[in-house]
């Protein structure tokens, strides 16, 4: 007790000093005046009485100094001193504090990054009641590795029969056309969801009641819940708002409940409808996609639900062994399967960058460390005199650890600045290519990353400050007083570990630049790259017709007849469009201009490439030549001012089935045909990327090339791949989806994105407009994603460049100063500069060569492994400029010190010695 | 710790407890009155310097053992007068029974050798 009473004291004597002084100085002087007068009262006079007074009290300024020892907490004014010691040396040495904050930095936001990416799909914490309870029940196909969504037979008997788990659920999510009262129809996110939903996620609504298992039957009224955002941006917050109807495509659904700001269980979803589920009518593995959820009963694991869970689909395998032979059921914690953390190889990969990351992070620390050595070895004499004073050396290494943490400090504020920019970047750039994540997933800079980062500031401040200073503390300091008095100079011999630090950051900087500066270079080109087509006049998005919540039959008869009926309504869509006074062109395609399917070829006369194509194949094979593949109505090319520049363009016959029309691009005839006899050339397909549709293409069957258009649009979003692209003709309802193209006269495309939806909606209330954005924001945010990349590599480059030459020059410099005085005597001694230069030079350049051999012979390594991917045989280009880089700005480091040693006066050389 | 830290312990320890019996015994003193009973006390009145005792002082006053408060000497003189609490009481009883029982052990000891 009386510890803690004492320990409290001191530190509030520590804030409250002054006080303590006046009084103890006062008691002092009393005493001594006791003191005094007693020596009077002895017969002393009054000047000896006051000496024997000082005498016998002992020294003052000692005694004060003990008492305030004892008094307060001296560390803390010494930690206080030591941190505006810290502050004023960053300011001093502005080279070393730009160089180190800032890579460290870098360093430090990457490695933040990487935690908080990491910490976010590795462990992720659902924000709900004991979420880490709620689990995914899916099927694992062990033939392909997928998952295996067509699970409703399985869910009605994982619903029936599990134990370990309860309120067993499922979902899925589709668009909708929200059509509400005197405002546009929209586009919505709609999830049909079992009402288990809202019992495992245990948040009550806010305004009426959640969804019941009533509501999943055929017969029941249809039922909507809305979320907050829905309620207070689409209603205005009515508070009467519950038994309203609210249209959902053609479908009249009344609002039975508001759920609670924020609530958005399974995914990111404000719009709930049940989920009918009517498990006779699919077969088996066939059926709508669906997620299926559960909460783990109370005393049951993932394990023992995974064992009960395994027993079910054994059951299941013996009693179906055509669908579900190679089907095992599987149990995660619920956030897994979103963040392809189910799989185990994602989880390596993860770990694997985060620990290389981590890794970075020290070998820019290493280099901070070697240029804040540098600067220690020149305050050498500062620390001997230090260490003369009485200052012990524990007292000296937490000086310069403190010094090392307001660097580190300062790197590590500027780190987190540049984190929650690129955080935002990410999430705004995420948010433009509609790709919302969960709502559990956060880009933010959580509390524990806060922690991890404290962490490595400290360790980073450990690295930086104490190994340098145990380094030049160690040693003999007496003879660190030698130079200070003969006018200082850096004394502390590295020898052959600085030869060893030059090299290996040499190395290392050659090794690794080459590839992030290719990547930066090539991702920068590919952000800012000119579209080349009117993309700000268009509006585009995906048409879809809404099959509505009727039953999908696997009917071939029930299947013709939606086909036929999206023919019509997107032929009507179509005419309605091209007639409005607004609008200068309407067009449709399988893709959109950028973002075609790929396809491998095979060309009549030329011959086939060796090596199969590096990209993710869907059917055939991949050896062949690779082309982008679109299917286009016959005013596509003019729409988008794209001229045929040689034969003609598609005809109305040319879309009919047994049509073998194709229409080609400048750089298909240039690069696969040589642009020779393009026209009437024919052609066949081999393959089919895993990003073309099964259905489009037909392998083996051959075309005729008919004519030869413009390249457009003129994009280098995946560098490296070929721009051959190939058209067919397309008439409406061809294929399901469509991607559609309407070019705006005047008042420009926002405008009109209202007025367009208007007319959709008029056409049919199913028809649905996905996705509908400006055609150059769509372009563009692909190159926003390419733009981000190119920022982060160009920093991390520069970062890494700045840091090496920083490194490089400080190494060189120190072990061309450790030579200064031996340059001068043989100078002095009559020695040629030149030779001396060239000594100098030549030992400088080994170093460097042996560093810049080793990095490349490392780079081609790392190219090897990685089978070309990094620099994409550009390695014969850049890895030259990085050498020379590397080399001049070794060698110039080298050239300073030099100078100063051949200008030194001899005299004074050889006092130095 | 080095062994001249291990002295300087046991020097505190055996200061406080002859400040606390000090107080005990003769009432509130003031430092100088207090140096002056310590060099009665020990048989070499110069072998410690009187400033010894503050850091002493605050140490005890901080742990709640002594309090301190300005009054008038005899000589009317200002002056920090020391007196011992009552938890400084109890502790004075504690620490001189610890100290009693070290010094039979090292009694018993010293004659058994």
């Amino acid at each position: 007790m009386s510890h803690v009473r004492r320990s409290l004291l001191r530190l509030l004597s520590f804030f409250r000093s002054d006080r303590a002084e006046a009084e103890l100085a006062r008691e002092i002087q009393a005493h001594l005046q006791m003191l005094e007068d007693g020596f009077v009262a002895q017969g002393m006079n009054a000047e000896n009485a006051r000496r024997a007074a000082r005498r016998a009290f002992g020294g003052v300024e000692q005694t004060k100094e003990r008492q305030r020892d004892a008094r307060s907490f001296r560390s803390l004014d010494y930690g206080w001193l030591d941190l505006k010691l810290g502050a004023r040396m960053l300011v001093r040495y502005p080279g070393l504090t730009l160089v180190g904050v800032l890579g460290m930095a870098v360093a430090i936001a990457m490695a933040a990054g990487a935690f908080s990416m990491a910490a976010m799909l590795l462990d992720p914490v659902l924000p709900i009641d004991e979420g880490d309870r709620v689990v995914v029940l899916l099927n694992r196909d062990r033939a392909t590795n997928r998952s295996e969504p067509r699970i409703l037979h399985d869910f009605v008997t994982w619903r029936a029969e599990l134990n370990a788990v309860q309120d067993v659920g499922a979902f899925r999510t589709l668009g909708r056309n929200l059509i509400a009262d005197g405002r546009q129809p929209e586009m919505v996110r709609v999830t049909e969801m079992s009402a288990a939903g809202f019992r495992v996620a245990r948040v009550p609504p806010l305004l009426g009641r959640h969804l019941i298992e009533h509501d999943e039957r055929e017969e029941a009224p249809p039922v909507v819940v809305i979320g907050y955002d829905v309620w207070r941006n689409r209603f205005a917050g009515d508070a009467a708002i519950v038994g309203r109807p609210m249209l959902l495509g053609d479908t009249a659904h009344t609002i039975v409940g508001v759920m609670p700001q924020g609530f958005a269980f399974p995914v990111r979803d404000n719009i709930w409808v049940p989920l009918r589920t009517n498990a006779s009518q699919y077969q088996r593995r066939q059926g709508p996609a669906l997620t299926v959820f559960a909460r783990l009963a109370p005393g049951e694991t993932i394990e023992s639900a995974q064992v009960e869970l395994t027993i079910v689909g054994g059951r299941t395998a013996a009693a179906f062994p055509q669908t579900h032979e190679h089907l095992s059921p599987r149990v995660f914690p619920y956030p897994h399967p979103f963040s392809d953390m189910d799989d185990p190889e994602s989880r390596l990969a993860l770990h694997v960058t985060r620990f290389l990351v981590t890794l970075l992070l020290s070998v820019v620390c290493v280099n901070v460390a070697i240029l804040v050595y540098a600067r220690t070895a020149t305050r050498e004499g500062e620390i001997a005199m230090r260490t003369a004073l009485g200052a012990t050396r524990r007292r000296i290494v937490t000086q310069l650890f403190i010094e090392a943490l307001v660097l580190s400090a300062t790197a590590a504020m500027l780190g987190l600045a540049i984190l929650t920019v690129a955080l935002q970047q990410v999430d705004a750039a995420l948010v433009q290519m509609g790709v919302p994540l969960p709502f559990w997933m956060q880009f933010d800079v959580s509390w524990t990353t806060l922690v991890y980062v404290a962490i490595f500031t400290v360790l980073g401040a450990a690295i930086v400050g104490v190994l340098p200073a145990l380094k030049a503390t160690g040693r003999r300091l007496q003879s660190g007083l030698q130079p200070l008095s003969a006018g200082g100079g850096a004394r502390v011999r590295l020898g052959r570990t600085w030869t060893v630090l030059i090299v290996a950051q040499v190395a290392f900087a050659v090794a690794l630049l080459p590839g992030a500066v290719f990547n930066a270079w090539a991702s920068l080109r590919a952000g800012a790259a000119d579209l080349g087509i009117p993309a700000e006049e268009f509006l585009t998005a995906n048409l879809v017709l809404d099959r509505g919540s009727a039953p999908r039959t696997p009917d071939a008869g029930a299947a013709r007849e939606f086909t036929a009926r999206f023919a019509a309504r997107q032929a009507e869509l179509m005419a309605r469009l091209r007639s409005d006074a607004a609008v200068s062109a309407a067009t449709f395609g399988l893709a959109l201009p950028g973002g075609e399917g790929t396809v491998w070829i095979e060309a009549e006369g030329v011959p086939m490439p060796a090596e199969p194509g590096d990209y993710s194949l869907g059917a055939g094979t991949n050896v062949g030549h690779m082309v982008w593949f679109n299917r286009v109505d016959a005013g596509f090319f003019s729409a988008f001012d794209v001229p045929v520049v040689a034969g003609r363009g598609f005809l109305a016959g040319d879309a009919s089935p047994g049509a073998s029309a194709i229409i080609v691009n400048q750089a298909f005839a240039r690069r696969i045909l040589g642009d020779r006899d393009v026209i009437g050339r024919q052609i066949r397909y081999v393959g089919r990327g895993g990003d073309t549709r099964a259905d489009a293409v037909e392998l083996g069957r051959w075309y005729e090339i008919v004519g030869v258009v413009g390249d457009f649009p003129s994009k280098l979003l995946q560098p490296g791949l070929s721009d051959a692209k190939l058209y067919h003709a397309a008439v409406p309802g061809q294929f399901h989806p469509a991607a559609v193209a309407v070019r705006v006269r005047g008042a420009g495309p926002g405008e009109f994105a209202g007025r367009l939806r208007e007319i959709t909606a008029a056409v049919d209330g199913n028809l649905q407009l996905r996705n509908l954005a400006r055609l150059d924001e769509v372009l563009r945010a692909e190159q926003r994603m390419m733009r981000l990349v190119a920022a982060v590599l160009a920093i991390l480059t520069v970062s890494v460049v700045l840091l090496s030459s920083a490194g490089i020059y400080a190494l060189m410099s120190v072990t061309v100063s450790q030579r200064r005085k031996e340059i001068g005597i043989r100078a002095a001694l009559g020695a040629d500069p030149r030779r001396l230069i060239t000594g100098i030079f030549s030992r400088a350049l080994r170093q460097l060569a042996a560093g810049a051999a080793l990095g490349v012979m490392a780079a081609a390594g790392i190219e090897g492994l990685t089978g070309g991917e990094l620099m994409r045989g550009n390695g014969a280009v850049v890895l030259p400029i990085v050498v020379v880089v590397m080399l001049t700005v070794g060698l110039l480091a080298a050239l300073g010190p030099a100078r100063r040693g051949l200008r030194i006066d001899p005299t004074e050389a050889l006092r130095e010695q | 710790m080095s062994s001249k830290d291990g002295q300087v312990e046991l020097l505190q320890g055996t200061l406080d407890l002859i400040v606390l019996r000090a107080l005990s015994t003769m009432g509130p003193l003031h430092a100088y009155a207090l140096a002056s009973r310590l060099a009665q006390v020990s048989d070499h009145p110069l072998s410690l310097n009187q400033g010894t005792l503050y850091p002493a002082l605050v140490r005890l006053e901080q742990k709640g053992w002594i309090k301190g408060s300005w009054q008038k000497t005899e000589s009317n003189r200002d002056a920090k007068y020391y007196a011992i609490t009552k938890p400084g009481e109890r502790e004075l009883a504690r620490q001189a029974e610890r100290w009693r029982r070290l010094a039979g052990l090292v009694d018993k000891l010293l004659l058994e050798s």
